[in-house]
């Protein structure tokens, strides 16, 4: 009787049970996997896809034809890529020294208090909220050579002789362009430096005080140590907006005069899709030089943050 | 019994929407948006539209023709009730291109489309039908055989032209009055006319653009023909054939000429800093006595100068290379139209060309968009006198190409002459420039 009980009393017995920490593991899978195909879908297969692509000859229809490392080799002869690049790092390590520096003493000043400072911050604040592409529009009409405020205004004040072509003359374009890149951009550093400084505990300068430091002192012995990590994420930031640069340099000059403003993404996107100056589609070699800003990006990131790491 | 009642029991209670439920209730309803979506791609794809009518897909940046373009699809479409036509016109260039590129990267560019530069590329690469096997000689024989050639490679032809454009050196003749000068035949009387409107006037010579890209080429690449009076020359450097290349003496001699006029003050300094906006203003703001341009300016002037200014503007021929030769002047229509080889409706689309091609419907078109035609029947029809004018020469056959087709021609033959205009490159390393960077893009 008890053999024979016993099996339908294993038939009816409920299904192992797993315990609370698994349920809990499993859910947190279930809960992660929408980000983990949204990324996999949208980041990881374009990725992948396109280090594919910048193994191939391909002009944008037809097959992809794989000629292994051919487009870098061919990159290493291209005298407009080396000066794109040029051009790229130049303008990178410009803005982000001065996109850097000077939102952080603005910030200093402004958090003072003083009277006004609002306005100011509001002012400063404004260009930030203007689309590049309109803010690139703009600045072609202030820079333009005959008809343009800036040349107007150095007229008006006896100063005519220092009037120029200033984005049709290949020494003045990239300064002219990492100017209005520095317009653009200094209230949103701004205003992230102004955080960073109302996270300083202002017990700091007054012991600074009580011990005799002055301004500069207090400065770079406590302000500038205290917005340590603040001044990291910005600088990290500045260098990645540096690399991929694109945008404003297209408005305003489209890489012109003669690449005298070309950058990586300029010349990436006209290789890609032709763009105003007609140039035929080499969609393979275009994501060669994207690879490469890819990996520059990603060098200039983990060196930067390895520093801010060692400060 | 009722120890299966009460087990059972509890299960038939309704139960609380839990973690789990939530979870597959998500991903099955992401799993059908995305079905969905995917159903609304494909849909795309395929040509026919709603109530079956086959659907032909019109791509261009012509807008000039904002308001033309509605009224051809809708006569299109009472004519042709079986055929639905969608009309897509974008801003300029520079949403156009990525927008083809990524149609045609995708295996489904649009029935009919303004190929750009890219017309022989495309048609080479079978994406562009060979215009003269679908539409017959006879049809392509109305068209100004210059734009017929520029999208041309051997007997075939993957595009026609839509809005043709003729050059011309429009004037102000009070100032021309007041410096006691007559319009020049030769550009040594263009340099001397010049010298002495500049000494009477005080006022800049002749406005040339350079921005954005390609608008140089206008002017210099009809040099090349003036040189050698050989307008097949031009379009064979272009696609590098027939052993001509970019370091051909007459192109060097060109870019000489060139800046030879900028050093000596016939055209007006800093060509790489003027875009169309400036140089229009030059002229009717009294600013500068001449301007090189294109027949879009009779519309830019009726709405935007002066209209004393208007009244007395005239346009003169480019000047010949030497006296009593052609006064060849750029005349390409980069503006075209191409149709799908590829597309499911292919004859759809063919007939649409034939019918917004018709004589006098193609000759309204132009006319009230005050733009060139680019047939020869369209061109006894036009009626703005400038136009009229400037349309005689094209007909007269004084075309020259201008448009770069070939690969990487255009890109690399604007930037270094940029470098010319800007004095950073010498025409003789501006020529062996631009014949290496069309190799290498060749290579790519």
């Amino acid at each position: 009787m008890a053999v024979l009980t016993a099996p339908a009393q294993r038939e009816q017995a409920p299904p192992a049970r797993r315990g609370p920490a698994a349920r809990r593991r499993t859910a947190g899978y279930l809960f992660i996997l929408p980000i983990v195909v949204f990324f996999a879908f949208f980041v990881g297969y374009p990725l992948v896809r396109s280090l594919y692509l910048s193994l191939t000859q391909w002009s944008g229809y037809g097959r992809p034809k794989f000629v292994g490392l051919l487009n870098f080799s061919q990159l290493l002869g291209d005298p407009v890529f080396w000066q794109a690049l040029r051009t790229t790092l130049i303008f990178t390590a410009s803005t982000m020294i001065l996109q850097t520096a000077l939102p952080m003493l603005l910030a200093v000043f402004l958090h003072r208090g003083w009277k006004g400072s609002v306005v100011f911050r509001t002012l400063l604040f404004v260009p930030a909220v203007i689309s590049l592409v309109v803010t690139g529009v703009l600045w072609q009409l202030m820079y333009d050579s005959k008809f343009g405020a800036l040349n107007g205004v150095l007229r008006a004040f006896g100063l005519g002789g220092l009037a120029h072509d200033w984005l049709a003359d290949p020494v003045t374009v990239i300064p002219a362009l990492i100017l209005v890149s520095v317009w653009q951009t200094l209230g949103l550093y701004l205003v992230i430096f102004l955080a960073g400084l109302q996270g300083i505990d202002p017990t700091l300068y007054e012991a600074a005080r009580i011990d005799g430091a002055g301004g500069r002192q207090q400065f770079f012995h406590i302000t500038v140590p205290m917005l340590r990590r603040v001044t990291s994420v910005v600088l990290v930031l500045n260098m990645m907006n540096g690399l991929k640069t694109f945008d404003l340099i297209f408005v305003m000059t489209g890489g012109g005069p003669n690449h005298g403003s070309e950058v990586l993404g300029t010349y990436l996107y006209g290789l890609a899709f032709g763009s105003g100056a007609g140039a035929t589609p080499a969609l393979g070699y275009a994501t060669a030089i994207s690879m490469v800003v890819l990996v520059l990006c990603m060098v200039g990131t983990v060196v930067q943050l390895r520093l801010s790491k060692r400060g | 019994m009722s120890s299966r009642s009460t087990e059972t029991t509890p299960s038939r209670r309704p139960r609380a929407f839990g973690r789990r439920e939530l979870m597959k209730k998500g991903l099955t309803g992401a799993a059908a948006l995305g079905a969905l979506s995917m159903a609304g791609a494909c849909d795309s794809m395929y040509t026919s539209g709603s109530n079956g009518r086959a659907k032909i897909r019109v791509w261009t940046w012509y807008t000039q023709q904002r308001d033309e373009w509605p009224r051809l699809v809708d006569e299109f479409q009472q004519a042709h009730p079986t055929i639905e036509v969608e009309n897509r016109l974008f801003g300029n260039t520079n949403a156009y291109l990525p927008a083809l590129q990524a149609a045609v990267s995708a295996g489904d560019p649009p029935d009919v489309f303004g190929p750009h530069v890219l017309a022989v590329t495309y048609g080479q690469a079978g994406i562009s039908a060979d215009l003269r096997k679908e539409l017959g000689a006879d049809f392509l024989a109305d068209f100004v055989q210059s734009t017929n050639d520029a999208y041309s490679d051997g007997d075939k032809q993957y595009a026609v032209g839509w809005m043709a454009q003729m050059f011309g050196i429009f004037y102000d003749p009070e100032v021309f009055r007041r410096a006691s000068v007559d319009v020049p035949e030769t550009w040594d009387d263009l340099i001397e006319a010049v010298r002495r409107i500049r000494t009477a006037t005080r006022l800049e010579g002749c406005v040339v653009r350079n921005i954005p890209g390609t608008a140089g080429l206008d002017f210099l690449l009809p040099l090349v023909t003036q040189i050698t009076g050989d307008p097949k020359l031009m379009i064979d450097i272009d696609h590098q054939r027939g052993g001509a290349k970019w370091t051909h003496p007459a192109v060097v001699e060109a870019m000489r000429h060139v800046r030879g006029m900028i050093e000596g003050g016939t055209i007006s300094p800093g060509p790489n800093g003027i875009a169309q906006p400036q140089d229009e203003r030059l002229l009717y703001a009294g600013e500068a006595a001449m301007l090189y341009s294109g027949s879009w300016i009779p519309q830019d002037f009726a709405q935007s100068a002066p209209p004393e200014f208007v009244r007395r503007y005239r346009v003169m021929k480019t000047p010949a290379w030497a006296a009593g030769q052609r006064h060849w002047t750029a005349n390409q229509a980069g503006a075209g139209l191409a149709v799908s080889d590829v597309s499911r409706n292919k004859e759809a689309a063919l007939e649409f060309l034939r019918f917004i091609y018709q004589r006098d419907r193609y000759a309204r078109t132009m006319n009230d968009s005050r733009s060139m035609p680019s047939t020869k029947s369209a061109g006894q029809l036009v009626q703005d006198p400038v136009m009229r004018e400037m349309t005689q020469w094209l007909l007269d056959g004084d075309g020259a190409p201008h448009i770069l087709f070939g690969k990487g021609s255009s890109a690399a033959a604007s930037n270094a002459f940029a470098g010319v205009v800007g004095g950073q490159l010498s025409p003789e390393s501006a020529a062996e420039t631009i014949q290496s960077r069309v190799e290498a893009a060749a290579r790519r």
